[in-house]
């Protein structure tokens, strides 16, 4: 294997759940998820070398997941085999435990309901950056991702309550 | 379920994901050059074939154009000719900027807006395909027939009688749908790109 494969590989395989998650919070089926995970670890390989560390690994590594995963959304595909993402999760997690298997989906569901741009900003608040992280991903003002941000706590709070 | 919940069953699965590693070196390398092959295969399929098919049959009229010898008929052939060349060109064009994007270099919200207003182009242009293609499978019966068999469907059209009464259901039927889709999917894309910009 070259160099540069070899660096690929231990990077994706380094970030292996980032990139599940990334796959698995816009998509709602077992094949849009695995479909949109190849497509990540494609985008990923061709921009491999035009990445300069002008910016943390990780951050490169979201924006193109990200970016890709948008683009993966006006092509969606239903399959009327296709199974519903919560299997999917829990395949891949291998979880025994019912309770948390049960507040997954639940987490999931509630993730779903949100747009596209929530999504993104939703899912790196969880994956716990910070504020200016968030904003050097998504390329919105900091004080813009704190209002966003507290827009989504607010629709989130609506839809847990509901319950 | 707490919003502070959410946090604290991320976390957990993070935290499994993290035990969970599946990939092996192979598996990765297999998976940038299938979606290499697919890519390309997708690409022959759609793009080209369809491309190479509308070209074919515009060179084939433009040769023929001498047969159809009466205004009416010069329309129609003019329109399905440029028909032929100028709606897939319009569609490839969008489609080729779609995927042309560069991931690495634009930000979350600057890809949301530029596949959003490339999303709301393409729907524009298929939705004026839609309407033309009514059109053009109006005049392509006669013109084909003029061509082929030298026949004028204009003066002599019974066959016109039951073409273009199934055609206006078409039409409607089309519209209709178009209208819908284009209506539902602009909507949201629009709402999204005021908020964002």
């Amino acid at each position: 294997m070259e160099q540069k494969e070899t660096a690929f590989v231990a990077l994706i395989k380094e970030h292996e759940g980032l990139l599940f998650k990334v796959s698995t919070i816009y998509t709602d089926h077992k094949m849009e998820q695995q479909d949109l995970f190849q497509e990540i670890v494609y985008q990923l390989w061709k921009s491999f070398d035009s990445f300069k560390n002008q910016s943390k690994i990780s951050t490169w590594m979201y924006r193109v997941a990200m970016n890709t995963a948008i683009g993966q959304l006006k092509r969606k595909k239903r399959s009327p085999i296709s199974e519903s993402i919560e299997k999917v999760v829990l395949k891949q997690m291998e979880s025994q435990d019912p309770v948390f298997e049960e507040r997954l989906k639940l987490m999931y569901e509630h993730i779903g309901k949100l747009n596209v741009l929530e999504k993104g900003l939703i899912l790196l608040l969880l994956e716990g950056k910070s504020y200016q992280e968030i904003a050097a991903i998504s390329g919105l003002t900091t004080s813009n991702v704190g209002t966003r941000i507290s827009r989504i706590k607010q629709k989130l709070k609506g839809q847990l309550n509901k319950k | 379920m707490e919003l502070d919940e959410l946090q604290t069953i991320w976390q957990n699965m993070s935290t499994e994901l993290e035990q969970q590693k599946k990939l092996t070196n192979t598996l990765i390398m297999e998976m940038t050059q299938q979606k290499y092959k697919n890519k390309f295969s997708k690409l022959k399929t759609y793009e080209t074939i369809g491309g190479v098919i509308c070209f074919a049959a515009a060179i084939y009229l433009i040769f023929n154009f001498g047969k159809l010898d009466t205004w009416y008929l010069s329309l129609s052939g003019i329109f399905a000719i440029a028909f032929l060349v100028i709606l897939p060109i319009l569609t490839l064009g969008t489609l080729n900027s779609i995927s042309g994007l560069k991931l690495q270099e634009k930000n979350y919200s600057e890809t949301i807006i530029s596949y959003q207003k490339q999303k709301k182009r393409l729907l524009i242009i298929q939705q004026a395909g839609i309407f033309c293609s009514f059109l053009f499978m109006l005049v392509s019966l006669p013109v084909a027939s003029k061509i082929l068999k030298d026949k004028d469907l204009f003066v002599d059209g019974q066959n016109l009688l039951w073409y273009i009464p199934i055609m206006t259901v078409f039409l409607l039927f089309f519209a209709r749908w178009g209208y819908g889709c284009y209506k539902s999917i602009t909507t949201s894309a629009e709402n999204l790109l005021t908020e964002l910009e």
